[in-house]
């Protein structure tokens, strides 16, 4: 009961801010505001030079881009774009990415939610030694990992396919997602379980008719979070694929390399290699913010 | 509710079967594939594709990444016996790890057999020993490669100076050249590989060389410190920043006009003539490495001993990649290992550094041909350069090193 | 345990299940050749007990690496802890706007880490970075962002708090948004000025979220690598060797792997020991706060 209430306050909360947005609310316009804005601006500018920087370099022969002072006239050259997503393959990368990204976030997400839930409601001195292990886990260096999953694919004659890197990815994934879900639903009251387990439901069907759809929002957080981590993986996808299942990063640092008209290739492989996660965060922004808001990390 | 769940598990479910769908596909389809790794650099980039271009298409896929990632990627796959990699591009001194490990097959016999038939005895012994380990070939000649002497002849020309050819001459030059704009010599000595092959040169040109006889270090002799210390003095005519540089920084500094000279690898000199890239087009020239003993290398592929595809196939591919024709055309990328090739008149008239780099393959000198080189590389490049920063003395840094070296190779069983 | 909670060990299953089979796998392999003279190039191994501990414990170079590791760590968590709060807070009070700028300032998170240091690094390489180009345009003679042993330990921390300071931003954000409205305007009817506000009541209120996001990050900085190796390769000389940069060299370069493994054991402890203090420390904190 109490979330409706806590729902309905969030959502006029929302509905207030929608308001203080609207135009011709020229009385907040105060000089507090107008200076605030105007530090927000030059930090979010300079905070974006290298950004902008790494998208002239992608447009610029490599005699350009290295003089001193910074040449800021020239003539742009989609040469290096082109070749990057028509001449190196990297149409085939991506959909190596979203797939690999796909299906890492469709199962770590749901059994993280899962494992959180039960945390979650289970006491305290039980879920804390197994968060603070989870965390544990978490902290052990990559590079001594991957090792062990190469050999665990080969064994298994897994190398070059998606299942295993996702496998992989998910659980490295797992601490992140567990933490973060394990915050939301601690904010949502067990009077809410115990009201129905009283209407007869069994502790999975209260979770998912009850628990689960007020937990949606934070689930979009684990989500994102989740395709940040396994779109932009290195090592592992490295190890783990081969010809037809590398990924994007895997794919861009084959640039690094000895002739450096690469660089300009690097650039517009790193510009390239943006553009389809810029355009799920767009998509998804809204839903971020909401999602962080609801008490992801409240503890 | 129900129909969105409904939907839900129906895109789960096919999600899933995709994923295994493709698993399935790929692996069929791994089977006559032929796998090659390699590092990337334009050289290798036309002897892949020669290499592709050698079976029918779709037979060979051909992954390229820099060399510190192929070799991760090689180490870790070889070392649990997997087959996921067929080919691999090895320098020297990987190629006497790999092969002393035994994660290569040896060619003695395939190479027998095709020697007629793609010419091999074209290859001086020289090149057949450095892919040759503990009497066995291990890998296809690609490439040689020599660090040169790059200079701006123009600079050099203003300055009445000529270009060095000792050590000595080299820092005099360096310390006229050296001004507020412009840097009087690269130096590349971001760890471990670029600071390695610096260092390589110092160790051979003024020091008496890493190892005597027994592989006991003598970079530490009195010899070796005057080396460092002279690396030190350098150091001062280097660009800002020159303990982050690798090669490809080092190029930069010189197509941009950063700096007047220094050494770098042959296969960068054709980008200073090229204009997308370079300012000073025509503007440098080359000599051998000023007193010698700079780097050369001879860089192959090799097979895969865990390989399952055909090997005697792949050898053919390897050597038709290499052949006299193939080499003629990839001699604008990297020093073609063919005798008859490489002393081709008209190379030389083709690209103006050809004679420079004959005689640097004459004066320098390869890395020690042991397996454990780059260990040792690992280990001694830290010190070099904590004592070319300052971080600590020159003459102690280098006995820690030697220290550690010995310690390494006794482990590795080279005193028994 | 009361009805509805029966079953629920259930629900652990499939994630537990996997981090076993995936995860707790590998890491008591590493455990277990933490035990063992391991050069990867060769198929036998000894066993040597701690022997590959003692070594560690015994060479000055661990130290060394340990400890720049925890002032890189430190100082980008710290710089990534005040700046994110900073912009969080500026957000939260600005009127309008305010899901620009999240989403601005949120960019340079999304850009694949290696990447994102190679960004960095066209920006500081000397000559020709674009910072550095520009100083010496402006006939400034700048500082050796990645050669000088100081400045490349900034550049380091500055790169690490580039990438990483917008998810600080947006958590505490987040958190921010769930603060209690009456509780700031009864301080300020109470005459509390803004800094007594930040200190008593927004502060504490964030505790958790704070908590969190700095465990996190910390336990990131500890084993973060890409920036490093693409930015400084460790150079110069050791200035910015960090314990991960120790491990990969030992492991991936001269295939030691047992050592490697010891080295990987012996990180996790001693950040589980620094997290779980700053998390005691925290805690008191916020409950003193209360």
């Amino acid at each position: 009961m109490s979330m409706i209430v806590t729902t309905e306050k969030a959502l006029s909360k929302r509905g207030q801010g929608a308001r203080k947005t609207a135009p011709g609310s020229s009385a907040l316009l105060n000089r507090g505001q107008v200076l605030l804005f105007a530090a927000l601006c030059i930090f979010t500018l300079f905070n974006l030079i290298p950004l902008l920087w790494a998208v002239l370099t992608s447009l610029k022969h490599p005699a350009d881009a290295f003089t001193i002072p910074p040449t800021l006239v020239f003539e742009p050259t989609l040469e290096y774009h082109k070749e990057v997503w028509l001449d190196h393959n990297f149409v085939q990368y991506l959909s190596n990415s979203l797939i690999v990204s796909a299906g890492t976030v469709i199962i770590s997400v749901p059994i993280g939610s899962l494992a959180a839930y039960a945390l979650s409601r289970i006491p305290r001195q039980r879920s804390g030694p197994i968060l603070s292990a989870l965390f544990t886990i978490r902290m052990f260096p990559h590079i001594l990992l991957a090792i062990p999953f190469f050999v665990m694919g080969s064994f298994l004659n897994l190398i070059d396919s998606y299942v295993l890197l996702i496998l992989a990815l998910i659980a490295i994934n797992q601490p992140f997602t567990i933490w973060l879900m394990h915050g939301f639903f601690s904010d949502i009251p067990r009077d809410l379980d115990e009201a129905a387990a009283l209407d007869g439901c069994n502790s999975w069907q209260s979770f998912r008719t009850v628990i689960l759809p007020l937990a949606r929002p934070g689930m979009t957080v684990a989500a994102l979070f989740s395709l940040l981590l396994s779109y932009n993986e290195f090592l592992f996808a490295l190890v783990l694929t081969g010809v037809d299942t590398k990924t994007l990063p895997v794919a861009i640092a084959s640039f690094g390399g000895e002739d450096i008209s690469s660089l300009s290739l690097a650039a517009a492989g790193a510009i390239g290699i943006m553009l389809p996660i810029v355009i799920i965060m767009l998509l998804l922004q809204r839903h971020l913010v909401r999602g962080l808001t609801m008490g992801a990390v409240k503890g | 509710m129900q129909n969105k769940v409904m939907s839900r598990k129906l895109a789960l479910g096919v999600t899933s079967s995709l994923l295994i769908g493709s698993t399935l596909t790929v692996e069929a389809w791994a089977q006559d594939t032929i796998r090659i790794i390699s590092h990337r650099q334009p050289a290798l980039e036309y002897y892949t594709s020669q290499m592709e271009g050698a079976l029918e298409d779709g037979r060979v896929s051909v992954e390229l990444m820099p060399i510190d990632k192929e070799l991760e990627l090689a180490s870790i796959t070889m070392s649990s016996g997997s087959d996921a990699i067929d080919v691999l591009y090895l320098n020297d001194s990987s190629l006497k790890r790999f092969a002393a490990n035994g994660w290569l097959e040896p060619l003695d016999d395939l190479w027998e057999k095709y020697k007629e038939e793609y010419k091999l005895g074209d290859f001086p012994q020289s090149v057949v020993d450095a892919v040759s380990y503990d009497g066995h070939i291990y890998s296809m000649p690609i490439m040689s490669n020599a660090e040169l002497f790059f200079y701006r002849s123009d600079l050099l020309k203003e300055n009445g100076i000529e270009p060095p050819s000792t050590m000595e001459e080299y820092e005099q030059a360096a310390e006229a050249l050296d001004s507020n704009r412009m840097a009087g010599t690269i130096m590349s000595l971001k760890p471990v590989d670029a600071a390695l092959n610096e260092a390589h040169w110092y160790i051979n040109a003024i020091g008496d060389g890493w190892f005597d006889e027994n592989w006991r270090p003598i970079f530490n002799n009195e010899a070796g410190v005057a080396a460092i210390n002279k690396m030190k003095e350098m150091a001062e005519h280097a660009p800002r920043g020159f303990t982050s540089h690798a090669n490809d920084e080092s190029t930069i500094n010189l197509q941009q006009g950063l700096a007047a000279m220094g050494l770098q690898w042959f296969t960068r000199a054709a980008a200073m003539d090229d204009p997308t890239q370079s300012r000073f087009v025509g503007q440098f020239e080359w000599v051998a490495p000023p007193s010698g003993g700079a780097r050369i290398a001879n860089d192959g592929f090799a097979i895969s001993k865990f390989s399952s595809a055909d090997k005697e196939e792949m050898f053919k591919m390897l050597a038709i990649a290499a052949s006299q024709e193939s080499m003629r055309k990839g001699a604008e990328y990297a020093m073609p290992p063919r005798l008859s090739v490489l002393e081709d008149p008209e190379l030389a008239e083709k690209y103006r550094w050809y004679p420079a780099a004959r005689q640097a393959l004459e004066n320098g000198k390869a890395f020690p041909p042991i397996p454990d080189f780059l260990d040792v590389g690992e280990i001694v490049t830290r010190y070099i350069l904590q004592a070319v920063i300052g971080e600590m003395e020159v003459h102690a840094a280098l006995n820690q090193a030697a220290e550690e070296t010995e310690e390494l190779l006794a482990s590795r069983g080279y005193y028994d | 345990m009361v009805r509805w909670q029966r079953g629920l060990w259930w629900f652990l299953l499939p994630s537990f299940g996997l981090l076993t089979v995936v995860l707790l796998w590998p890491l008591g392999y590493a455990l277990y050749l933490s035990f063992f003279d391991y050069y990867l190039g060769s198929s036998d191994r000894t066993f040597i007990g701690l022997g590959n501990y003692v070594e560690l414990f015994t060479e000055a170079r661990l130290w060394q690496s340990f400890w720049t590791t925890i002032i890189i760590a430190f100082g980008s968590v710290g710089l990534q802890f005040v700046v994110g709060f900073a912009l969080a807070l500026g957000i939260y009070k600005l009127k309008f706007s305010a899901r620009l700028f999240t989403m601005l300032l949120f960019l340079p998170h999304i850009v694949t880490p290696v990447v994102a240091a190679l960004f960095i690094k066209w920006i500081l390489v000397s000559n020709f970075g674009l910072l550095d180009a520009t100083l010496l345009g402006l006939d400034i003679t700048p500082p050796d962002w990645l050669g000088d042993p100081i400045w490349a330990k900034i550049s380091v921390i500055l790169a690490d708090a580039w990438i990483f300071t917008p998810l600080i931003m947006m958590v505490l954000y987040a958190a921010l948004q769930t603060l209690d409205q009456s509780l700031i305007g009864a301080a300020q009817i109470d005459g509390a000025n803004a800094w007594q506000i930040l200190r008593h009541i927004i502060i504490p209120a964030l505790i958790p979220a704070i908590i969190f996001t700095v465990s996190v990050r910390l336990m990131d900085a500890f084993r973060f690598f890409d920036t490093i190796y693409v930015l400084t390769g460790g150079g110069p000389g050791t200035a910015t060797e960090t314990i991960t940069m120790y491990t990969y060299q030992l492991g991936f370069r001269m295939l030691d792997i047992g050592k490697a493994s010891a080295l990987g054991v012996i990180t996790l402890v001693v950040v589980a020991i620094i997290l779980l203090t700053i998390n005691k420390v925290l805690t008191r904190i916020y409950r003193r706060g209360d």
